[in-house]
């Protein structure tokens, strides 16, 4: 039997959880509720708060006007591409950091954290001249590779951590068990990871999702663009089609949270990993 | 089998000699027992034979074979780890295969995502599973096969992975104080069952611990070390009885032997610097030394009835036995208050005497029973062979 003190702590709980979804999703529910009203609405006073789902014609008509499609398996190309490659990169990098001893390790280090120090606007310019000179400009594998200069040290550490709490006992008794170097990373070291490893690649996932300054910057032909840049392309110099700017939000934004659904319950733990001791 | 040898190995971390110049040899199908305290260079020196560590200086040899610089898989060695280092991800039954799916591995199978698939089909293989199940019955895990370690108690842990050590048959089992977690019930236990396992493999185990009781119940020899110098190399009765040194008679033996300061003058032995003794041997031919006898070949008196005056000091009751802990009656006693078991002498009697703390009693001992000590080294000394 629940007192009326508990009772009335549990009411107040779920009231302030309660407040917290509505703050969190109401942006997304205004995002539909925009995305299925009326253009002339939206500049006026007469918007309507709920979805009016009459105009989800008129809203894909719009849509089909551009190459929102084409946007979308785009940014999934960077997203996906950064985050295998970051993932891959990172593994080997971390686990190099974590386990051998070699002079400049922590040089290394120190040099991957300087990554994160640096903004990306500020490398824009050197970037330019080293991509005309690749000739990775306008190409969506030149975007993944600067995308994965920023994720990569991120991965790398997130892994390497996780590494270092794995006993070094466990490694050195695949290595008797005949198990060569390469297999013990992938065999027993990454396996026991996982938690930090889907933590590392929503970091990495999000990183290239989100991608903008440097898209905008290098891809020219409009074919190549992700959705961040596709999105930003509907303002104009006088008009801004409010309601297929934000049905563009809401196809973009769907993949994305599928995504974090999927793989959130991994993180949480992988975000918490090595903060008591187990 | 191979049998090893030991050539002036020596180990240092940076400035830190761990092992100093190391001489021994391992016999095919013995149980080795290397027993010393915790940071005397023992674990050290089963790393190196599993070529975990490298070796500074010397050599190791397999079989007359310098072995220095082989990898750990060319060695045909099983290592079982004081933490038992099982995988946690994999299930019991994937864990004890482990070793014999890795030998079965071609090399294009450690491709990553290959390797998972190469992993699950090899489980499967006739010889691999019955392999298993069969080492798993042998150590009583059959019902666990499909269990993960985090749900199995220690003793069951300790036993996956003495299976994962013998499920290749190796010639050579390193156990690294594998006991050392568990409770001490189970520790006896396992003891006995590990002892059993070695006649019935009669395979060679060298076997790391700091517990003496281990190594004197477990080996066919013992090699005492610390600070990573061999004490003494010997089977454990000789051991027992014959330390080489103070070190080894006080690491031996719970509690360990008495070690008593001794002097001669005039012929007559002097113990503690006060306690004049009848004894009724020759003695050392020097003036100061150290005077040695295990717990059991005292005997306890009333007071006045022995030749040496004690009052009784600590009392432990085990149950068939009693060890009595004496403070000598020097004469300076009421002085000295300590306490510590070093100032103490032990006396071990059957059943329960009844004495009670702060009691006079007396305690004596035959001459034979005697061992003399060198006061400066350590060193044994034999009367009449100085």
């Amino acid at each position: 039997m629940m007192t009326p003190r508990k009772l009335a702590v549990k009411a107040l709980r779920y009231t302030l959880i309660g407040i917290l979804v509505v703050l969190a999703g109401f942006p997304v529910y205004w995002m539909a509720a925009t995305a299925l009203n009326v253009n002339s609405q939206l500049y006026g006073t007469g918007q309507v708060a709920w979805p009016q789902l009459q105009h989800l014609p008129d809203l894909v008509t719009e849509l089909g006007n551009v190459p929102i499609g084409r946007w979308l398996f785009n940014t999934l190309l960077i997203a996906s591409g950064g985050t295998v490659l970051s993932l891959t990169l990172g593994a080997l990098a971390g686990y190099a950091l974590s386990r051998f001893k070699f002079h400049g390790r922590g040089l290394v280090g120190f040099l991957l954290f300087m990554t994160q120090v640096v903004p990306e606007a500020l490398i824009l310019v050197p970037l330019y001249a080293m991509f005309i000179t690749f000739g990775l400009l306008n190409s969506l594998w030149g975007l993944i590779l600067a995308n994965v200069g920023f994720s990569l040290p991120v991965a790398c550490f997130v892994l390497k951590g996780a590494m270092d709490a794995v006993p070094y006992e466990i490694e050195e008794s695949a290595i008797i068990d005949n198990c060569p170097r390469f297999s013990v990373l992938t065999m027993i070291i990454l396996p026991l990871i996982m938690p930090s490893i889907a933590a590392a690649a929503v970091v990495s996932f999000f990183a290239g999702w989100n991608e903008f300054l440097f898209a905008s910057t290098f891809l020219m032909d409009r074919t190549l663009w992700p959705a961040s840049v596709g999105l930003a392309s509907f303002v104009g110099q006088y008009e801004t089609p409010m309601s297929a700017v934000l049905g563009a939000a809401l196809v973009f934004s769907t993949p994305a949270i599928v995504f974090f659904l999927l793989i959130q319950r991994k993180i949480v733990a992988g975000l918490t990993a090595g903060a008591v001791k187990g | 089998m191979p049998a090893l040898t030991f050539n002036k190995v020596s180990k240092t971390f940076g400035d830190h000699t761990v092992i100093n110049a190391f001489n021994a040899d391992i016999h095919d199908g013995e149980f080795l027992v290397l027993l010393g305290p915790s940071g005397c260079g023992k674990s050290t020196l089963l790393r190196m034979i599993a070529g975990l560590s490298d070796i500074t200086s010397g050599d190791l040899l397999f079989d007359g074979s310098v072995a220095n610089d082989w990898e750990p898989k060319k060695r045909g060695v099983a290592f079982v780890f004081q933490t038992y280092a099982l995988y946690p991800h994999m299930t019991v039954r994937e864990n004890i295969a482990f070793p014999l799916v890795m030998d079965a591995f071609r090399k294009w199978y450690h491709l990553p995502i290959v390797n998972i698939v190469a992993r699950h089909r090899l489980m499967k293989r006739a010889d691999i599973a019955e392999r298993t199940l069969g080492i798993a019955r042998q150590l009583e895990l059959e019902p666990l096969l499909d269990r993960r370690p985090a749900s199995l108690s220690g003793g069951q842990r300790q036993r996956v992975a003495l299976a994962r050590a013998l499920v290749r048959n190796p010639d050579l089992y390193l156990l690294d104080e594998p006991l050392s977690n568990l409770d001490a019930k189970l520790r006896t236990q396992m003891r006995s069952e590990i002892s059993a396992l070695h006649h019935k493999v009669g395979k060679t185990f060298v076997y790391v611990t700091h517990d003496q009781v281990e190594a004197m119940t477990m080996a066919t020899r013992i090699i005492v070390m610390n600070k990573g110098i061999v004490q003494q190399v010997d089977t454990p009765d000789e051991i027992y009885d014959h330390p080489a040194n103070t070190f080894v008679a006080r690491f031996v033996g719970s509690p360990p032997m008495n070690l008593i300061p001794a002097s001669v003058g005039n012929d007559a032995l002097q113990l503690s610097g006060k306690l004049a003794v009848d004894h009724a041997a020759p003695l050392p031919s020097r003036r100061h030394m150290t005077f040695g006898v295990r717990p059991e070949k005292l005997t306890l008196h009333p007071a006045g009835e022995g030749r040496l005056p004690a009052q009784v000091a600590v009392v432990e009751r085990l149950g068939a036995e009693t060890v009595i802990g004496c403070r000598l009656m020097t004469g300076e006693e009421n002085n000295d208050q300590r306490l510590l078991e070093h100032d103490l002498v032990f006396v071990r009697v059957s059943g329960n005497p009844k004495v009670r703390i702060g009691e006079l009693c007396s305690l004596d001992y035959q001459a034979g029973d005697v061992l003399w000590f060198d006061i400066d080294s350590g060193d044994r000394i034999f009367p009449g062979q100085e």
